[in-house]
């Protein structure tokens, strides 16, 4: 019980922890284009002190992001990568404050286009 | 099948449940500014029913009687306990029955809480609570105390007690000519300050000012994480160094944050490799002394995991610190630190304070998770 209790006041501490730049770390979600038909996603990003570098899905089959911006005025972000299809996704960060933010918004692949939603481990 | 739950099962899912709602829910974890609007004043008139001396907030709690008659119970945060006690206040000061006028800054929202700005026992019209004219400080002038080789010492000499008080500012900004105003907490009293406090990057701008504008809400500090860098020297319950010279290594003691310590190698060995380092929040920190005055740290090896500084300045793990501590008397010691993250600001910069010593007294205990339980909005 005692390590139960103790491991559950951990998680919430760390539930609460900064991070430095907004996007540094890996998140995880899904895109899709209806609430039935998702395709689960993993973003590893990292801020070089000029430029967010990073990959969609790590492994044998990753693939490198080309691009990433983000408008500091409004949270904005846009991410590219060019894998077997052109990938471009246009969102906006929210709960910057915490650990486990999130970046909602508009997924494009190919000439497919849909919504995806990520979540910072 | 109906479905049965061990009632073992059930008490220890309860008591999970209600520990993590505890947490989350606990106003504890916000700092003054989220919790107080100082903009706001109310008078309160009532009878004590309890007194909460607890760590890092004591608290009194009144009951009064709105317009309509109906009796609503307020906790009044009095201060600090430790901070009343070395002005010389005391828990018995009140009792429970005693009458009280207090004036103060209600919280933000409709709780039932404040804090106050003066507390005044009704029947004898004497103001509690309220701190004693400064003892004049007889060591003002004497020189540092020194080793027998003639290395300034950081903490007091033998037979005596002491320790470092809190820093002359609140906040850690670059040095420049204008003070730049804030709260206790480094919250800017003009956010059109901003660019004056350090040279940001842009994401680093506006993440400083997102914490501004929160009001220091996700400060990890009110989660009892540990304040690494500059600020263990920024928190309210002083400090105090213990060198270790047979050890090559000197120990800094923290009273406030989490009661930790950070540990500086003195014994020579090279800093290490950023990449090689463990990330920690103290980092990795050697130093060494020059001319026997000045000690001069090098720190990396730093998380991401805490605020730097009060009011909320970012950092990478690129985080590199050069602070020099320097005793040009017995009761000043001087902090300047240069910062160095090339993934967060344009460039280095540097900034530092002063900090008083404490004579004849010690470090007293304070733990940030005793406060955990005694705030609750009424």
């Amino acid at each position: 019980m005692k390590i139960r209790l103790l491991s559950l006041f951990t998680l919430v501490l760390s539930l609460s922890a900064q991070q430095g730049y907004p996007l540094t770390g890996t998140w995880t979600g899904d895109w899709g284009t209806s609430p039935t038909k998702r395709t689960p996603i993993t973003f590893v990003m990292n801020w070089d002190g000029k430029n967010v570098t990073g990959q969609i899905n790590p492994g044998p089959d990753s693939i490198p992001l080309s691009s990433v911006y983000v408008d500091f005025s409004n949270w904005s972000v846009r991410i590219e990568a060019k894998g077997k299809e052109p990938i471009s996704a246009e969102g906006r960060l929210a709960d910057i404050g915490a650990y486990h933010r999130t970046i909602k918004g508009t997924w494009h692949q190919g000439n497919a286009t849909g919504d995806f939603r990520l979540t910072r481990d | 099948m109906p479905l049965v739950l061990h009632p073992r099962f059930v008490a220890q899912a309860s008591a999970c449940v209600f520990f993590f709602l505890l947490i989350c829910a606990s106003p504890a974890q916000n700092g003054h500014s989220a919790t107080y609007d100082d903009t706001r004043a109310i008078t309160l008139s009532g009878p004590v029913t309890e007194i909460l001396w607890t760590n890092p907030h004591a608290f009194v709690f009144v009951n009064q009687k709105d317009p309509s008659g109906e009796v609503i119970n307020w906790a009044v945060e009095i201060g600090n306990p430790l901070d009343l006690e070395h002005d010389g206040w005391k828990s018995d000061a009140v009792h429970i029955g005693d009458q009280l006028r207090i004036d103060a800054a209600p919280a933000r929202g409709q709780h039932h809480q404040a804090f106050a700005r003066s507390v005044v026992l009704t029947r004898t019209n004497a103001k509690l609570f309220t701190e004693p004219p400064h003892k004049p400080q007889s060591m003002l002038r004497q020189p540092a105390p020194r080793w027998p080789d003639g290395q300034v010492r950081l903490g007091p000499p033998p037979g005596q007690k002491g320790y470092w008080g809190a820093a002359s500012v609140a906040a850690l900004f670059e040095q420049t000519s204008t003070p730049i105003p804030t709260n206790d907490e480094g919250l800017l009293k003009n956010l059109a300050d901003i660019d004056r406090v350090a040279p940001l990057q842009p994401w680093a701008k506006a993440v400083y000012e997102y914490r501004q504008r929160n009001l220091l809400k996700d400060d990890p500090l009110l989660r009892c994480l540990p304040p690494g860098g500059p600020r263990q020297f920024q928190t309210p319950h002083g400090f105090q160094f213990i060198e270790q010279r047979e050890l090559g290594r000197i120990l800094v003691m923290l009273g406030g944050g989490d009661r930790n310590w950070r540990v500086i190698y003195t014994d020579g060995r090279p800093q290490g490799q950023a990449d090689e380092v463990v990330r920690s929040f103290y980092g990795n920190s050697v130093g060494h002394w020059e001319n026997k005055d000045t000690l001069v740290v090098d720190t990396i090896g730093f998380n991401e995991k805490f605020w730097f500084s009060n009011g909320g300045l970012p950092h990478t793990e690129a985080l590199h610190l050069i602070e020099r501590f320097t005793r040009p008397t017995f009761n000043t010691l001087n902090y300047e630190v240069t910062v160095d993250d090339p993934n967060t600001y344009t460039r280095q910069w540097k900034s530092g304070w002063t900090v008083q010593w404490v004579p004849d007294n010690e470090i007293q205990e304070y733990f940030c998770e005793e406060n955990a339980e005694s705030i609750m909005l009424r």
